[in-house]
């Protein structure tokens, strides 16, 4: 069975559809790239798997399942239990997503014992321990600092490593490297491919470059207005695929030694 | 490798120096030599914070150096004020990486891209709807798109607005922060072709900030790679990929990610991040993160040198290999 069937879903805000007749199918331990340029509806996609569309937007048809169950008709106690525990999402800029007055460490807290029933002293320890783990030095210092006092590559990586505590069986990244320089970046990429060898995670990453895209996946999945124009395995999509909106995307990437406009 | 009689604008020993809290100092740019030719591209490639804007800002008057001298039309325009300074700024102009802040989102297109014109009365207002609709055209814009507000408009066409603002006092040097990084690669594709075009087309000089080696070596004659503040490596951007031979170039060469790379390459990528430019290493700034590093590297900072013509180096590794 797969891990995460998405079905003939539109997704609207309001009267407007803005994502039609979605189908994606993702198994245990596969990653799987969500390409296309801005406003095409990729973000949208993932949010709807999380419930966590902005402003209104609603599921109007198909369905999605997760491990054999519908996760439209979930109540918001099952919601709370599922998200960050069993599916987790990896933000832009994951210091955004903290609170930019507390402590580190204190969200992190907070966040562990929604999931678990321990005390602050040993979510806190837990804390530290992921840090470390996800290459971050000296983890409690991290632990003891506002988001503002760390760099981008280390606040993507405190949002990773959030989003990892519980070993999700489904993470959602929506383009966690674009803010990054290209260092940073490839040190990313590596741990979330590191992730999947690891834990068997499997990985739904949104981004517009195509690049790490097809480095990191198994899958690729081009979107356009809000319809998914091409899917297939990344040797199809690079190499085999027959549609011109595709071949276009890709040809304009650029490459090292390829192409010189001078 | 470019003739020396269309340099048109020198760096030498440019240093920057910000003073910082406990009477510390941020050094910027240290020590930067750069040359610009006649309608070629120099490409300035790093990671956030090396000193690439902090350059360049000097070439377009925001900033000025503690210490050097940038040479250019016969003056040393770091010490120019006033009037000259005013007529000055005419051959030097900007494109900023976020075209939809460096707007007045209240001004129409229009007044946006002859707002220069005027300044300098080169038109009269009379002729600035004519004038601005053969700026757009030659962007490649419609020219209806002067009745227009910057909100109106996606990424890729304010951009080329930018674009169009910039050359509309026929600049020489055109110095552009991170023009392409804000937009789509469909985009961004159709940018650089407007791009290389018009200086083919118009002999500019382009200045263009970038932390996409991919990119740059796509369209730039000659690349500079800077970290912290310090430039350690000039290069020809023809080729570069196989010329290059930093440990830093080479470490961000491999941290591209493009559709055409082989998949199963394991991604080595350098340790750690940059050190905070307030405590540069004494020896080569790059020491701590250098899968090479000596002895020496710790101790002396490392000059640059020149292998070939028109490729320069600044690492202990190639000590002995050419004449500084």
């Amino acid at each position: 069975m797969a891990l995460l069937e998405i079905k003939n879903v539109d997704i609207s805000y309001g009267k407007r559809v803005t994502v039609k007749d979605c189908n994606l199918t993702l198994e245990k331990g596969e990653i799987c790239s969500i390409v296309g340029e801005s406003g095409s509806g990729k973000t949208t996609v993932i949010r709807a798997v999380l419930g966590l569309l902005a402003g209104g937007g609603k599921v109007t048809a198909g369905d999605i399942i997760y491990e054999g169950r519908s996760l439209l008709k979930l109540s918001d106690r099952e919601w709370r239990a599922l998200r960050g525990h069993d599916i987790s999402m990896i933000f832009q800029d994951s210091g955004a997503m903290m609170n930019q007055t507390r402590l580190i460490g204190n969200s992190y807290v907070e966040y562990i014992r929604t999931h678990e029933n321990i005390s602050k002293k040993e979510a806190w320890a837990k804390g530290a321990e992921m840090l470390g783990r996800m290459r971050l030095p000296d983890p409690d210092r991290i632990m003891r600092s506002y988001p503002f006092q760390l760099s981008g590559g280390q606040r993507q990586r405190v949002g990773i490593a959030m989003g990892m505590t519980y070993q999700p069986r489904l993470l959602l990244a929506d383009e966690p490297t674009s803010a990054l320089d290209v260092t940073t970046q490839a040190q990313i990429v590596r741990q979330m491919m590191e992730l999947r060898d690891e834990y068997g995670t499997s990985i739904i990453i949104v981004t517009h470059d195509l690049g790490v895209a097809s480095y990191m996946a198994d899958k690729l999945v081009v979107m356009k207005n809000g319809v998914i124009e091409d899917q297939g395995s990344r040797e199809h999509i690079l190499n085999e695929t027959d549609n011109a909106y595709t071949k276009k995307l890709m040809d304009a990437v650029p490459s090292l030694g390829g192409k010189r406009y001078v | 490798m470019f003739d020396e009689k269309d340099l048109i604008l020198e760096a030498r020993h440019v240093t920057r120096r910000f003073p910082s809290a406990g009477g510390r100092e941020l050094v910027a740019c240290n020590d930067v030599n750069l040359k610009m030719y006649k309608g070629k591209t120099l490409g300035l490639v790093g990671e956030s914070g090396c000193g690439k804007s902090t350059f360049m800002r000097f070439l377009v008057w925001l900033d000025r150096p503690s210490e050097g001298e940038i040479w250019y039309r016969g003056k040393d325009i770091t010490k120019i004020k006033g009037k000259e300074l005013w007529q000055m700024r005419q051959h030097v102009q900007m494109v900023f990486q976020d075209p939809s802040t460096s707007f007045n989102p209240k001004m129409k297109i229009r007044d946006i891209v002859c707002e220069p014109l005027l300044n300098f009365g080169r038109i009269k207002p009379s002729e600035k709807n004519a004038k601005a609709r053969e700026l757009l055209e030659l962007v490649e814009l419609p020219g209806d798109f002067a009745d227009r507000y910057p909100h109106n408009m996606s990424g890729g066409q304010r951009q080329r607005v930018a674009i169009a603002r910039a050359l509309a006092l026929e600049p020489e040097i055109i110095v552009m922060d991170e023009a392409t990084s804000a937009l789509d690669v469909s985009v961004q594709e159709t940018i650089i072709e407007l791009i290389t075009k018009l200086q083919r087309e118009k002999q500019i000089t382009i200045g263009f900030i970038c932390h996409n080696l991919g990119l740059i070596q796509s369209f730039g004659h000659q690349i500079a790679v800077m970290y912290l503040g310090n430039i350690v490596e000039v290069m020809p951007g023809e080729g570069m990929a196989d010329i290059c031979c930093h440990p830093y170039s080479k470490a961000l060469l491999d941290a591209v990610f493009d559709t055409k790379m082989d998949f199963s390459k394991k991604i080595e990528p350098i340790k750690g991040e940059p050190p905070s430019p307030l405590d540069v290493p004494a020896g080569c700034p790059f020491a701590d993160r250098c899968p090479h590093c000596m002895e020496v590297c710790r101790e002396t900072r490392p000059i640059l040198r020149e292998l070939e013509p028109g490729h320069e180096v600044a690492c202990h590794l190639f000590e002995g290999r050419g004449t500084a």
